[in-house]
């Protein structure tokens, strides 16, 4: 373990190494390596144990629940945690996308694209299961985002009497996160859906709706036409 | 395989009879010379406490009287779960614990045979039986001398008992 | 025949004494006698104090290893394996008695347990567990057992 090593003397040649022991509170690498020293398009095998993951969510979902008054406030405050990290992760994965194709996504579909693959595939390592514009033609601006098994959810099982919950609110935030930040807002919930003929054989299916704001939608509209 | 002591409770749940065969303070050296018998039958009549040898200096360790309460009181305990669990008509014939391995064996009289050996050991119902048959009800029941009751282990160890019990020990292990 | 009971020692605190608590029971074939909730919180307790003497029995001296209590109980009917985790939480599990393995399905159900009790953020320590995601993979896991 880093930290244990016996911290090295300030030594004269080596001014930045001696001020960043010097900070209290912060423990650094003695090699000075950090997530920060990482090159940041490695990518692969950056893989995380999913049960310290597992504890950390749980930890999550349990502070959220603390002072809230009721499923709603709960998923919005889920929301809210996943949010900031779609903004990050837009940037990280455009970063990390060939130079070619390293262009913020200009239209809904490609947006979406985006998101079932890149950030689908960077955080559970898999493309997501199903994506599906809305059939009913009175809301042209809403979208599905199927994933059969939410990693976040493996662990999880909701109490009856709070079956309207699904944790996965914290993915939809982070979808929220990515196309907000794109220049899309739009409102993302998770929905349970793993009930009827189909919860057989997944109980733990999620769709995120993605419901884009009203002028997202008039601009596409225009765009397409041009 | 090693037998590390031998108990029978009578009807009235006490223990009329124990036998701590030498517990293992040194590596067996194989051989009958290792078998160190310590009798403490009866050891309410005379009050003495038994001379356990080595094993008194611990302090942590508990009297063999005090042993056999707790041995009748979990075999009471879990012949009652059983009979709970199972049925009436069930009844247990041994646990094992990481260090040694209990055997059970009640007659219809609910006198009762209790054995701990090592973990290793296999099924010894048919061994406690055969106490039974060939040594308690042919030295302690058939003899005039013995009581009916055995308060206090009172007529139970007597030589013939005890020298058949040594040898059959001896025999299987 | 299977059946299987999750037991648990509260540690004792300030404001509540040590309490030995049943988590989780179910039957999984007929087999074993039907009790009610309070016999079954009865035996719970009685098998922990059971458990806590078994340990105390031990015949070898010195102890070779730190004593453990009843791993295996075996009678004309059943058989009951009993796995205890380091924080001293008990899992019971009851067989036909000549099932193989049983210490080899109670290590998967305990990780059955980590994983789909512990990980839950909507369980709460030592309440009972009603868990679907736990109860649907147990209950995979013993089909599986007892069509073979």
């Amino acid at each position: 373990m880093a930290s244990s090593q016996p911290v090295k003397p300030p030594l004269a040649g080596q001014p930045a190494q001696a001020q960043r022991g010097s900070q209290a509170g912060l423990k650094y690498p003695s090699s000075g390596k950090t997530i920060y020293n990482r090159p940041l398009n490695r990518s692969r095998t950056q893989e995380l144990s999913q049960a310290s993951f597992a504890y950390l969510f749980g930890e999550m979902v349990s502070y959220a629940q603390k002072r809230v008054t009721g499923i709603q406030d709960l998923e919005k405050r889920l929301n809210v945690q996943g949010h900031p990290i779609g903004l990050k992760l837009l940037d990280l994965l455009l970063y990390r996308e060939p130079p070619r194709a390293q262009t913020r996504p200009l239209n809904i579909i490609a947006l979406l694209q985006f998101i079932t693959t890149a950030l689908w595939r960077h955080l559970f390592s898999r493309p997501a299961d199903a994506l599906e514009k809305s059939s009913n033609p009175e809301t042209p601006d809403e979208y599905m985002i199927s994933d059969n098994e939410p990693l976040v959810n493996q662990y999880i099982s909701v109490p009856k009497e709070m079956n309207q919950l699904n944790c996965a609110a914290f993915v939809a935030g982070i979808v929220e996160g990515v196309c907000d930040g794109a220049g899309f807002p739009a409102r993302v919930t998770a929905h349970s859906v793993g009930k009827g003929e189909e919860g057989e054989l997944w109980p733990g299916k999620t769709v995120f709706l993605v419901k884009f704001q009203p002028e997202v939608v008039e601009r596409e509209a225009y765009l397409g036409k041009s | 395989m090693v037998v590390y002591s031998f108990y029978i409770f009578d009807r009235h749940t006490e223990c009329v009879y124990s036998k701590l065969w030498a517990r293992q303070d040194r590596p067996i050296s194989g051989g009958g010379t290792s078998i160190r018998p310590i009798s403490d039958s009866s050891a309410t009549s005379n009050g003495a406490p038994p001379d356990l040898g080595p094993a008194r200096a611990r302090p942590a360790r508990l009297s063999a009287q005090d042993d056999a309460k707790l041995i009748f009181g979990t075999i009471f305990s879990l012949r009652n779960m059983v009979r709970k669990l199972g049925g009436p008509d069930d009844s247990f014939i041994s646990f094992r614990t990481g260090q040694y391995k209990l055997h059970y064996f009640e007659t219809p009289t609910s006198t009762k045979f209790v054995m701990l050996t090592d973990t290793g050991t296999l099924n010894m119902r048919n061994v406690l039986h055969q106490i039974y048959v060939n040594l308690w009800v042919e030295y302690v029941v058939k003899n005039p001398i013995c009581p009916v009751e055995h308060p206090g282990g009172e007529g139970v160890a007597n030589e013939k008992f005890e020298m058949g019990l040594e040898t059959f020990v001896k025999g299987f292990v | 025949m299977s059946s299987f009971y999750i037991l648990q020692t509260s540690f004792p605190t300030a404001d509540k004494p040590q309490l030995c608590g049943l988590v989780y029971q179910r039957d999984f074939t007929e087999g074993l006698n039907k009790l009610s909730v309070n016999d079954y919180l009865v035996l719970a307790g009685t098998f922990h104090g059971v458990h806590a003497i078994t340990t105390r029995l031990n015949p070898l001296h010195p102890p070779n290893e730190p004593p453990s209590g009843i791993e295996v109980l075996e009678t004309e009917h059943f058989r009951l394996q009993c796995f205890q985790t380091l924080t001293g939480t008990k899992f019971l599990l009851f067989t036909e008695p000549f099932q193989l393995n049983t210490d080899k399905i109670v290590a998967r159900i305990y990780e059955l347990y980590a994983d789909y009790v512990m990980k839950n953020p909507f369980y709460s320590l030592e309440m009972p567990i009603r868990s679907e995601g736990w109860e649907r993979r147990l209950v995979r896991e013993m089909r599986v057992l007892n069509s073979r």
